[in-house]
């Protein structure tokens, strides 16, 4: 964890309010630990896992919420519960493995065993031995459970949230947003291709805002802009919600061409050629004429659809400097045997080695070590003036503009 | 290649996969990146792959290639797209053990070979960090004379990597 130097006296913010952030934003540890409270275990739906990872009744898989450890866990047909991964006796992180299936949930060091919704259902020596001991006789199992979170099964992912305040998942995403989110998840069943998980040492924001800003994909993912997967030229689109919570950088793919808009890119490799071009493989597979829908969710989860790799990208702080990024990259259980090739060959775009998110990866980390020292300074967020409004091309921050004026308000800063 | 291992009589022996294998392992020390496409055959199979998904029988991989062409494409990305810090990348193998011999499809005899990896980064001012602790399952055939992998399956237990994995292992 980065501890700043100098922390951050009354945590003052720059009065350019929305179009500049201060860098303590990154580094301040009170901050961090405001946001697991205000934002990860407030009133935020959080991405947990997809439905067709728990195929049977008893399948459970670990995951991360905020700091919180919880299981998924198919709990009986057509349900999915979400409980905290920590037994009520002594806190004990009772399931290990990222995956498994069993009957109900043990604890290993007292072996308390819940069902597989979290009631409490079995407590060993409740009654003592031989008439000695056990717990005392007002103890209610009823009221000693796991702790278990909201949960909204949609279109094939699971959500969670910590808060009764929480609105429903629709209306969390909003209306806009709704449309955005079914384009993909439109009812269709998922099927897992694998995994990819890598711990990436900057702020979580950092992701958030990474993908929120279409600005540096032209640029920084040169193997983009070469393709003409993502360029600064293509007909392109921002959009945020009302709150300026979420966002989707919607991109069309173009060709690989020298226009004016390219003299800008100092590297753009014109004469760039592959060797193998299986990797740019593309099919258009979704209605309209869009081929990228980079849709974030606040606070957790990046929804991928790149052409055709599709993907969930979770977000687990680690701390105020640091998070783990576990990457989930599906298909549709009715794809063909091409389909489900074609995407995991352009897995190679993406991931910890992924010709253009590998870039991401790094490049946060170092805005992450420039940040450390110098938390009292702020960053230039201008780029598309200081409007927080949808655009129609990529040359904005607007959406990072948008995710810090709701940040503020839900931090009460 | 080291001129020793050129004039050799190309046969599957155990000293001449050994020799690959330290040829194999200097050429990516030495960050040589555009002489590791050679190491392996035309039609090559490489993968370096989390052991959650090989286990599971996923086939998506970290990194792919289904053919020298798309190593090829691998090394370009890298050298003249990819954005990433300075580093030193130095792999730790153990002996190659021949745990099977085979022929293939085309009746192109091989062996394959399993050995631990461990791989190691070095960032400017960091303590250096294990990458990946992996097991490869390689196959090795003769090919246009010398001694190449059709086949490269790096499985890694590393559950998180720590962020990037820049160069191939």
């Amino acid at each position: 964890m980065n501890i700043s130097v100098r922390p951050p006296e009354g945590r003052v913010w720059p009065a350019d309010a929305d179009a500049a952030v201060p860098y303590w934003v990154y580094t301040d540890p009170e901050t961090y630990a405001e946001e697991l409270r205000k934002i990860w275990y407030g009133p935020h739906w959080l991405y947990v896992g997809l439905e067709c990872e728990l195929p049977n009744v008893g399948d459970w898989k670990t995951t991360t919420l905020g700091e919180k450890p919880v299981v998924m866990v198919r709990s009986a047909e057509g349900e999915i519960s979400v409980v905290e991964n920590r037994c009520a006796h002594k806190g004990v992180k009772f399931c290990q493995a990222r995956f498994g299936h069993s009957q109900e949930l043990i604890c290993p060091y007292h072996q308390w065993s819940y069902a597989l919704n979290g009631d409490l259902q079995g407590v060993p020596f409740r009654r003592g031995v031989k008439r000695q001991g056990g717990m005392p006789a007002d103890f209610d199992l009823s009221q000693n459970g796991l702790n278990r979170l909201r949960v909204e099964e949609v279109n094939g992912v699971v959500w969670a949230t910590f808060s009764d305040e929480t609105p429903a998942f629709r209306e969390y995403l909003g209306e806009k947003f709704w449309k955005h989110y079914t384009r993909v998840y439109d009812g269709r069943k998922l099927e897992v291709l694998g995994y990819n998980r890598q711990h990436i040492p900057a702020n979580w924001k950092q992701m958030q805002e990474n993908i929120k800003d279409p600005y540096h994909a032209g640029l920084l993912h040169v193997f983009f802009a070469t393709f003409g997967l993502f360029r600064a030229d293509q007909k392109s689109a921002v959009d945020i919600d009302d709150e300026g919570r979420h966002g989707i950088l919607i991109s069309r793919k173009g060709e690989q061409e020298k226009t004016e808009a390219m003299a800008d890119i100092r590297n753009f490799q014109g004469d760039l050629v592959l060797e193998d071009p299986r990797v740019m493989d593309v099919v258009q597979e979704f209605p309209g004429e869009e081929t990228v829908g980079m849709i974030t969710i606040f606070p957790s989860v990046i929804l991928q659809q790149q052409v055709n790799s599709l993907t969930t990208r979770q977000i687990v702080p680690k701390g105020v400097g640091g998070f783990d990024f576990h990457w989930t990259h599906w298909c549709y259980a009715d794809d063909t045997p091409e389909m489900r090739l074609r995407r995991t060959r352009q897995a190679n775009l993406f991931g910890p080695a992924g010709f253009v998110s590998a870039d991401d990866g790094e490049v946060l980390e170092m805005t992450q070590q420039g940040a450390c020292g110098s938390p009292d300074e702020h960053f230039i967020l201008q780029m598309g003036g200081r409007e927080i409004a949808p655009t129609d091309h990529q040359v904005t921050e607007t959406a990072v503009r948008g995710m810090y004026r709701y940040w503020r308000k839900v931090m009460g800063l | 290649m080291s001129a020793e291992t050129l004039t050799r009589p190309a046969a599957i022996t155990r000293d001449a996969i050994r020799d690959l294998f330290d040829d194999y392992y200097a050429t990516l020390d030495d960050v040589r990146l555009h002489d590791w496409p050679d190491f392996f055959t035309e039609d090559c199979l490489y993968r370096v792959i989390p052991r959650e998904n090989y286990e599971a029988g996923y086939t998506l991989c970290t990194m792919q290639a289904e053919s020298r062409g798309m190593l090829k494409d691998r090394v370009t990305g890298l050298t003249r797209t990819q954005m990433y810090a300075p580093r030193y990348y130095r792999r730790f193998p153990t002996a190659p053990r021949i745990v099977a011999e085979g022929e293939g499809p085309d009746a192109k005899p091989y062996v394959q070979v399993r050995h631990n990896l461990l791989l190691v980064q070095t960032l400017i001012d960091k303590t250096s960090d294990i990458v990946l602790s992996a097991v490869c399952h390689d196959k090795v055939v003769v090919d246009e004379g010398r001694l190449r992998f059709v086949e490269r399956i790096v499985v890694f237990d590393s559950e998180m990597i720590p962020n990037s994995l820049v160069y191939p292992a």
